[in-house]
């Protein structure tokens, strides 16, 4: 919370605030919450002034009620998608990644969602000039990845460098250094006002470390993280891309031994049917705006002939529940 | 810290990497062997080389400069006490003669001094492991030249004594601060993993131990295979990597430690 500043009132004089402060009022809310004759006796000052005071205080810090006209002509002047650059992942986008939203990009260990992220980040800054900021959370970013990708889409050495620099990469390994690190956004704007994506790989190896607390100190966290996520994705205009994991569980059935309908069937059959489950939780449910599923493709025929890896790309639009699938190829060059 | 990509890129291809001593099994994990600063996981059915491969890359982590090893020092964790001097003596011996051939030194190996390049830790139990992973940074501080970190294996400590939900989150956390040391002082994390059965999985029943979750947390996970028993060839498969594609090597596993299939 912000101190007491001169600048509110031409009545609140430095004297005045540093007298203020030896009462242990220091901040917008220790004044807002005294008692105004209290104050008025403390500072010397008229009631009328201190109230005056307030209502500045109210009038800079209060939500301001904007025409839904002119929200919707800013709206409108913005651009509302980001271009992934991957054709068929555009496609059932409907455009592109959400501005000021957050995307989750989900699947299981190997599904390809850090070689989705990099390949993300290379496209945002390859023609144009915005950065990327990617926080990576297990060491998995390589950069020697990145190069080889833009090697096989014949950049020279000066290009590969220009877009390597405008990838910045910050390892972290803590909840407490995640927040951190949206603060120091938050708090240099102007340093960061190229930056276009944000993508996080991965919340749940940060999030998993506070398994089997009691104090539920991670849900803490993660409602700090979304806080400052949507107010820097809202303010700063970025889209942010989220990995989040799945597990898989078994059902395992036996089937009913008076149920009529199976009755004629073998009695004593077992049936397992496998579940898949986002992590992180209800809280974390229906945070995102969009949600990218990715899924494996396994090939039948033992001959392979190349190293192309086939994913299954599911995107769930989440405001409007619409669900559309297309086929992404991870192969030396990139995802495509 | 926030560094920009390129000058990552230039931090990551100065580093050498850890040789297998197997080109075919370099090859699967690309960039010529095991990476510093990542967590490799090595994946397995009893029997199929995991702690032979833990030996090997001990060995190799001195391989001298001039072949472009490290010359460093190894730390070894022991969990399941699989861990054998004489062999591990065997295949040192039979690297570091490697080595001097090619570089063609007549000096005989050094057995005494090499030896005293692995650090050898014993830990049964939960608490002894995690004691031992809390006192690691100040360990690593005081040997400096400690370049692989190889735990073997990472599920014994955690067979017993802790709720399902307790591991995970007291694994994450000890992964995030193992990795924070690699990355800042560019050591390579290896851990051994044994497998375990889920009936009812559409990928097969047969799946690395601690869950899906766990799956997710390693950058590289090798699956080592023995298709005929009774031989010494051994199949290598790439689960999951973060810069080479998945394929499929072959080793075999002679006196000499790790080597390719003539």
């Amino acid at each position: 919370m912000d101190t007491l500043y001169s600048d509110l009132s031409k009545n609140l004089t430095q004297p005045i605030i540093k007298k203020l402060s030896q009462n242990r009022i220091k901040t917008l809310i220790d004044f807002l919450q005294e008692d105004i004759e209290k104050l008025s006796n403390l500072t010397k000052l008229e009631i009328p002034c201190i109230l005056q005071i307030r209502k500045n205080i109210f009038e800079i810090y209060s939500a301001t009620v904007v025409n839904s006209l002119s929200l919707f002509n800013t709206v409108c002047s913005r651009i509302t998608e980001l271009e992934t650059g991957i054709e068929s992942l555009d496609s059932i986008l409907n455009g592109g990644i959400n501005i000021g939203y957050i995307t989750e990009v989900c699947g299981l260990a190997g599904s390809g969602k850090t070689q989705l992220c990099m390949q993300l980040a290379v496209n945002c800054v390859k023609n144009r000039d915005k950065t990327v900021l990617y926080i990576d959370s297990k060491g998995d970013f390589s950069a020697i990845r990145i190069q080889k990708v833009l090697e096989e889409c014949s950049f020279s050495h000066k290009e590969m460098a220009a877009v390597m620099l405008k990838i910045k990469v910050a390892f972290i390994w803590t909840m407490d250094e995640l927040v951190d690190i949206l603060l120091q956004v938050k708090n240099n704007k102007n340093e960061y006002n190229c930056l276009s994506l944000i993508i996080l790989d991965s919340l749940p190896s940060l999030m998993f470390q506070h398994f089997g607390d009691e104090n539920k100190i991670g849900l803490k966290f993660l409602n700090i993280f979304v806080n400052h996520v949507k107010y820097i994705c809202k303010t700063m205009e970025v889209a942010v891309i989220c990995v989040n994991i799945q597990t898989r569980w078994i059902d395992q059935s036996v089937s009913d031994v008076n149920d009529n309908e199976s009755s004629d069937l073998t009695t004593s059959d077992t049936y397992y049917r496998e579940n898949i489950n986002r992590c992180l939780g209800k809280y974390w449910k229906n945070i995102p705006k969009t949600i990218i599923i990715l899924e494996k493709i396994r090939q039948k025929n033992t001959q392979i002939e190349n190293n192309d890896t086939h994913i299954q790309t599911t995107v769930l639009n989440c405001d409007i529940g619409q669900i559309k699938k297309s086929v992404l190829t991870i192969t030396s060059s990139g995802v495509i | 810290m926030i560094i920009n990509a390129a000058g990552l890129w230039q931090k990551e291809t100065s580093l050498p990497t850890i040789a297998t001593f197997s080109r075919s099994l370099d090859n699967v994990l690309g960039n010529n062997g095991i990476q510093l600063g990542s967590i490799t996981e090595v994946l397995g059915l009893s029997g199929t080389g995991k702690t032979q491969l833990c030996l090997q890359l001990c060995a190799s982590v001195q391989v001298p400069k001039s072949l472009g090893g490290l010359e460093a020092e190894a730390l070894y964790i022991d969990t399941n006490t699989n861990f054998n001097l004489n062999r591990f003596k065997e295949i040192l011996l039979a690297s570091l003669e490697k080595c001097h051939n090619i570089l063609k030194i007549t000096k005989s190996v050094n057995i005494e001094d090499a030896l005293r390049k692995l650090h050898y830790v014993r830990t049964s139990g939960l608490e002894k492991f995690c004691s031992l992973m809390y006192t690691l940074p100040k360990f690593i501080e005081e040997r400096p030249n400690v370049r692989i970190i190889a735990i073997d294996s990472i599920i014994d400590p955690f067979k017993e004594g802790i709720t399902l939900q307790r591991r995970t989150g007291l694994l994450f956390r000890l992964m995030a601060d193992l990795q924070r040391i690699a990355v800042s002082r560019q050591i390579a994390i290896v851990l051994m993993n044994q497998m375990s059965t889920r009936i009812g999985l559409s990928t097969g029943a047969v799946v690395g131990a601690l869950g899906d979750g766990w799956a997710h947390r390693c950058n590289i996970r090798l699956l080592l295979s023995a298709p005929r028993n009774v031989d010494a060839e051994r199949v290598a498969a790439l689960l999951k990597s973060n810069s080479s594609p998945e394929t499929v090597g072959r080793f075999r596993i002679c006196q000499d430690g790790i080597r390719d299939i003539l």
